[in-house]
């Protein structure tokens, strides 16, 4: 249980899996939504982890907002936010990088 | 010693159709001398166990008997596996405790499920780890088997390994044409053969036709192909789970499998995923001598999409640029 937020603990998510000690982690938190703010943008959304806490603050441009606990949740509660699929093979995705 | 550097117990799924042979290879691997610190788990999707008495070699024995693992039995199964790693626990790592846990699935189950219920329990994700999926296929039935029944197909679909049984018997003309189609509905497995669960040789089948079957009921029924991913070095562990959480999600139907090595801060880590669902990544020695396996290469097996796609996205992912 976090002391803080009262959010449960929970089986560690697959995708934390790859830091060793608590700065790996900090640092995995803001990598992770760098690299989400170059994907979520094309669905009108942004994401925010202040590293304060759990989870990942997904937000649309019109200021509705939710955490996400994880990856997994992650793309199901941006789905609901953007009101649309989102798909990593979108052709904005891959079509891009010419610049 | 079987278990895993971080001390989680490897867990072997054994599947494979009804009468597919799946009692008969164990009972030969266990006779030659195989798992030989495990538990083997026997599951019967009928109430009254039968396999348990042909599997005397066993080190240790258990049999769930009340429905299959995959579907009425799951909460049977968590239970014994509980069971079975709450006692593990109790024993110091230095002294006898297994280090595998050998699960024969009914001949009704689907892998997946099984390996659903395994990740989403908070207790087994710490002690148990997913190691290898074998499939058996009977040779007379197969074809029967993937043709008609959606479960045949996923079944072997999810392997790691399939083991084709019973090579000897049946129509030995067709033998190859049968390989070739297990090959296109499951591009990334190694394929042997056994005879009463000892190895027997299986004949070439490069540039044999495949039999047309069925896709199986999920699926939009284009072919399956295997994409070999190399992970650089400007992708990171971050970027790459960002990258892979959105893209199973999205396509889980069709990605089928993922599998691979990739090095992270924290090690190197075995990567594995059967649909949707990512077990919790292993940690592997640091060199281990094994030539089959490349590191930051993963192994992408499924339809619906080009491999250029996925490197594409990865790529624009991590912020890399792709060219």
């Amino acid at each position: 249980m976090c002391a803080s937020c009262g959010y449960p603990a929970r089986p560690g998510h697959w995708t934390e899996a790859g830091a060793v000690d608590s700065h790996d982690r900090i640092r995995a938190r803001f990598r992770r939504v760098e690299v989400l703010g170059r994907v979520l943008p094309a669905y009108g959304l942004t994401a925010h982890d202040g590293a304060q806490v759990p989870g990942i603050q997904v937000g649309t441009l019109s200021g509705n907002q939710t955490i996400a606990l994880d990856l997994a949740e992650l793309w199901v509660v941006a789905e609901k936010l953007a009101g649309r699929p989102v798909d990593p093979l979108d052709p904005c995705f891959i079509g891009g990088e010419t610049d | 010693m079987a278990e895993t550097r971080d001390g989680r117990v490897k867990l072997t799924i054994l599947g494979g159709f009804l009468g597919s042979g799946k009692t008969t290879w164990l009972r030969h691997q266990l006779h030659e001398g195989r798992f030989p610190d495990a538990v083997i788990v026997v599951n019967e999707a009928a109430g009254t166990p039968v396999d348990d008495a042909l599997l005397s070699k066993a080190a240790r024995l258990v049999v769930l008997a009340d429905g299959c693992a995959c579907c009425e039995g799951r909460d049977g199964l968590v239970a014994l596996l509980r069971g079975l790693c709450d006692e593990r626990s109790r024993i110091d790592s230095g002294g006898e405790r297994f280090g595998r846990i050998v699960l024969e699935t009914s001949g009704l189950a689907d892998p997946g499920p099984i390996i659903e219920a395994i990740r989403s329990d908070p207790v087994l994700i710490h002690h148990i780890v997913v190691s290898e999926i074998i499939v058996l296929i009977d040779a007379v039935n197969a074809l029967g088997n993937l043709a008609g029944d959606p479960l045949g197909r996923r079944q072997v679909e999810t392997a790691d390994r399939l083991i084709v049984t019973k090579v000897d018997e049946g129509d030995q003309a067709g033998l190859p044409h049968l390989l070739a189609t297990i090959r296109v509905v499951n591009p990334g497995a190694a394929i042997t053969g056994a005879i009463r669960g000892s190895d027997a040789p299986l004949p070439d089948f490069a540039g044999v036709l495949p039999t047309p079957v069925a896709a199986s009921d999920d699926a939009s029924g284009a072919p399956l192909f295997p994409t070999r991913l190399a992970i650089d070095p400007s992708v990171d562990w971050t970027a790459f789970t960002v990258w892979l959480s959105a893209l199973l999600h999205a396509r889980g139907d069709d990605v089928l499998r993922v599998k691979g090595v990739v090095r992270t801060a924290a090690g190197r880590l075995l990567l594995q995923s059967v649909r949707k669902t990512v077990q919790s990544p292993e940690i592997l020695p640091p060199q281990e001598n094994d030539p089959s396996r490349e590191d930051n290469t993963i192994v992408v097996i499924g339809r619906g999409y080009r491999a250029e796609d996925l490197r594409r996205s990865l790529a624009h992912f991590a912020g890399s640029r792709s060219g």
